[in-house]
């Protein structure tokens, strides 16, 4: 619906490193793109930090991460203990949106939903919490590391031989399900393989199986015969599998343009020619996925007014960055409860193939509870949230002045970097002058009135139609 | 009911503010309003298709089952229905024990089935071959849907589509084009907060973000534009089923599960005349690759029920007759059981088809259990000659301007 082709792109000038120059200048608007795509928005101080240091070293250090990130690991990981054990989905989901607001590397958990999505595991058929945990940690390790090592350790993680039915995959009565994701989903695409290699690789994943909660195979049920893949032919095991697929170029191709998808643009359609050199590097770099994740962020494509807004941002990222912009505390049980029906229920993909998001996260349903969330988040009343996070003492904190229109100029510059068409400008300033003239209870404090005043423009911004892009 | 129905026309335009927008509004709203059956016109009750969506690929072989066939029972050692327990329909063919309703409807003469659908080089990943069935093309890009371009093929201007889902779930490709459908989950809770210290306040809050999301404001990308008219789009449904949720009861008791909950609330709009001439509801669950035969037995006993209760509610109504109900799968599944007591993906499977205006019985013989193609049932009816049929015949649309090229027509109307 809303794919362009990318035959006009060219490929050399856009992976080349953005220099910012009089033409392309390095900019808030600029620092707001980076970090709404490689981080959970920008705070005020962080945009502004950004816009200081310029682009490579703002991306250096969105690729390491702040100081601090081993020992935040250590604690949240201990805080994970109990889930291990099992407890319940919501505790796990909340879980992980603390480590999402908090942790010091945001584009590592970025990564890992990243992941998530694309080896997307449900509970709902994995039924067990602690498994779907540690799958997530096998993500988090892997998520700026290497492609191969991943695809390997994902193919023998307990959650995964559930979810695609690979404990049921006995010689002589083989089960598809795995070998067939393997190859559409997890690593080449549809066209890169026939069914008859889908029929020999599940053949090679008999007898894989769990035991005392660890991968284990079972030798008895292993079928070790010959099979006849990609037309090899071999007595392969699961693993010989694996590495066949990672050896296919189309593997590297197929990351190039999921990478492409979740960093660039939802609305460009990259051919094998634009990805080309994407492709390269993760192959010469043996899968170094932060390695081309840099390449992609430092790029002149990344940069290009081409694919400014060209995402619609997902509701877990929309959810964190609002509070994170907000620099605000919440519950993380209830933003998890809360967050359920927007569409994105984490360890809860629809399907395999996970959530095809895009232009589809948006319908009438989770619109109005996106505006509904932003107005809980932005009001001190909501019961689930209460002052915990607050417009007001985020303005206070990072502007001096706190003269209305002032506030207003201040929300749009941290919200959308100033990037609002005129109508809508002034649009906002009708807003504001009602807000000025209209009346208030004769009991309410001018500081009061002026609080209420801010915190409705917030929440005005926040329903901007271009506050739903990234 | 009339009553109801002009104030719903009403709350319509006055949701959708046509007048406001004058010139600029934009082309699906005016679309959508004059697709809204208007009431001094006979034949404004429209008829009304219904798509029941079985995601995971059905196993089709025992849900619609050639029982006297030996190869079934040789077939399915584990999973095989037992002959003191199947639904009989006529000599050979049976359904699952577990739709008795669905085999009540068919004494009624108010089922068809279609034997054998499917489509030439069957494709076996459930993602490709949905986007196949829901867009009615074999290849690529998939793009938008058939019901989609149905919706901007009507005569009288654009029709309008409901997708019925849970809270986030995304609209389906089938109804992509260039009329954007809602989903909707339920009535009540479909309100856009504010909390305003006044009600003017609340009101003028409203108006601001109304203004502030409206198409064609400055320079706008696709995307842009995309959210723009699903904001736009969602304010105006919110006036309108505000108006609707006021009194409803259906007329049979709905059986509980989520099915059920979702086509009782299409038998909700269409009793109120929403004027949408499309339904998509769908039930998740069919990829049964292990342990299929309790799950299979629970997904088949929901369907049937809700069905039943949806068609007795309609009935009740006397909207039975403008209302045809279609359900498919993205494929089959294997003939011969896998070794998890479950089955792998296959092709071929039947359509089934319900409404009080159709031609009951079965079409087309059951595939041969001997003549498969890599242990998959072959086809002979190709899916898009059943979606021409119901455009030509039941809705009205050119199916050479939909499917964009001829199919032959089944007899199912």
């Amino acid at each position: 619906m809303f794919l362009t082709y990318s035959a006009a792109i060219d490929p050399v000038w856009a992976w080349a490193p953005y220099v910012p120059d009089a033409k392309v200048p390095w900019n808030l608007e600029k620092a707001g793109h980076l970090f709404r795509r490689a981080a959970w928005g920008g705070t005020w101080s962080e945009l502004q930090a950004a816009v200081k240091a310029g682009p490579q070293a703002s991306i250096d250090q969105l690729l390491a991460g702040r100081e601090g990130l081993k020992s935040f690991q250590e604690r949240v990981d201990q805080l994970a203990t109990p889930l291990a054990e099992g407890i319940d989905e919501l505790r796990l989901r909340a879980w992980w949106f603390y480590v999402m607001l908090n942790s010091p590397h945001p584009l590592l958990e970025r990564m890992t939903l990243f992941w998530h999505n694309h080896f997307a595991t449900s509970n709902a058929k994995v039924q067990d919490v602690g498994r779907m945990y540690k799958q997530n940690r096998l993500l988090r390790t892997h998520a700026l590391g290497r492609f191969g090592p991943m695809l390997h350790e994902i193919s023998e993680d307990p959650a995964m031989l559930v979810w695609l039915d690979t404990t049921s995959n006995k010689k002589g009565k083989p089960n598809e399900n795995y070998a067939r994701e393997l190859m559409e989903l997890f690593s080449l695409g549809v066209g890169n393989y026939t069914e008859q290699d889908i029929r020999q690789a599940a053949r090679a994943f008999t007898g894989w199986e769990i035991k005392s909660d660890r991968f284990h195979i079972n030798a008895s049920d292993h079928d070790d015969g010959e099979k006849e893949v990609f037309n090899k032919r071999n007595n392969f095991n699961g693993h010989q599998i694996v590495d066949l697929c990672l050896e296919k170029p189309a593997c590297a191709v197929f990351l190039a343009r999921k990478l492409f998808r979740y960093f660039v643009s939802e609305t460009i359609a990259p051919d094998d020619t634009l990805l080309a050199p994407v492709a390269k590097r993760l192959r010469d770099s043996g899968y170094d996925i932060g390695a081309t994740v840099g390449m992609i962020l430092r790029s002149n494509l990344f940069f290009s007014h081409e694919v400014y807004r060209t995402k619609v941002k997902a509701p877990v990222e929309f959810a964190i960055s609002c509070i994170h912009m907000l620099e605000g505390r919440v519950d993380s049980i209830q933003l998890a409860d809360i967050l359920d029906p927007l569409g994105q229920r984490l360890f809860a993909p629809p399907s395999v193939k996970g959530w095809d998001g895009g232009p589809d996260w948006l319908n009438s349903t989770t619109m109005l509870l996106r505006h509904n969330l932003c107005l809980a988040l932005t009001s001190t009343e909501d019961r689930r949230f209460y002052n915990r996070c607050d417009p007001v003492k985020m303005i206070q904190k990072n502007l001096r002045s706190v003269s209305t229109s002032e506030v207003l100029q201040f929300l749009v510059d941290l919200f959308l970097q100033g990037q609002v068409p005129d109508a809508t400008r002034s649009q906002l300033s009708n807003r504001l002058k009602q807000l000025e003239q209209q009346k208030y209870p004769p009991y309410w404090s001018k500081e009061f009135v002026q609080e209420y005043q801010i915190r409705s423009l917030c929440h005005l911004v926040m329903t901007l139609p271009e506050f739903q892009l990234a | 009911m009339f009553t109801n129905r002009r104030s719903f026309l009403q709350s319509t335009f006055a949701g959708t503010g046509l007048v406001a927008y004058g010139l600029s509004s934009p082309t699906f709203l005016t679309k959508a309003a004059a697709a809204t059956p208007r009431l001094d016109e006979s034949g404004s009750k429209e008829t009304i298709l219904v798509v029941v969506q079985l995601t995971g690929g059905n196993d089709g072989l025992n849900t619609v089952i050639p029982f006297s066939d030996p190869l079934y029972a040789a077939s399915r050692p584990t999973l095989k229905q037992k002959p003191a327990e199947i639904k009989k329909l006529t000599k050979d063919i049976a359904l699952h024990p577990a739709m008795s309703g669905l085999a009540s409807l068919w004494e009624e003469q108010a089922v068809s089935i279609v034997q054998g659908v499917g489509y030439p080089n069957p494709n076996q990943s459930h993602f490709t071959s949905m986007d196949i069935w829901q867009s009615a093309r074999l290849d690529g890009p998939y793009s938008d849907g058939w019901l989609g371009r149905t919706l901007g093929n009507f005569k009288k201007g654009a029709g309008t589509g409901y997708h019925l889902g849970s809270k986030g779930e995304a609209s389906p490709l089938a109804l992509n084009g260039p009329v954007k459908c809602a989903t909707l989950s339920n009535l009540t809770d479909f309100e856009l907060q504010t909390r305003g210290q006044s009600n003017q306040d609340r009101r003028n809050q409203l108006k601001s973000i109304e203004d502030a999301a409206k198409p064609g404001s400055g320079s706008s990308s696709p995307l842009l534009d995309y959210v723009q008219r699903t904001a736009t789009g969602t304010f105006s449904t919110v006036k309108r089923l505000r108006d609707l949720a006021k009194d409803y009861r259906p007329s049979v008791p709905y059986p509980a599960n989520a099915l059920a909950e979702r086509l009782k609330l299409a038998a909700q709009l269409i009793q109120a005349e929403v004027g949408a001439r499309i339904y998509y509801v769908e039930q998740d669950g069919y990829d049964t690759h292990s342990d299929q035969a309790g799950s299979h037995a629970r997904l088949l006993g929901d369907l049937s029920s809700a069905l039943t209760a949806f068609y007795q509610d309609l009935k009740a109504n006397g909207q039975h007759k403008r209302v045809l109900i279609l359900t498919f799968s993205e494929f089959g599944r294997r003939v011969k059981e896998n070794g998890s007591l479950g089955t792998d993906h296959g092709a071929a499977a039947p359509v089934i088809l319900l409404g009080g205006k159709l031609k009951p019985g079965l079409v087309g013989a059951h595939p041969k259990l001997d003549k498969l193609d890599d242990g998959n049932l072959r086809h002979h009816t190709d899916f898009r000659s059943i979606y021409a049929t119901i455009l030509d015949q039941w809705l009205q649309v050119s199916s050479k301007e939909v499917l964009k090229s001829g199919f032959g027509t089944v007899p199912i109307l």
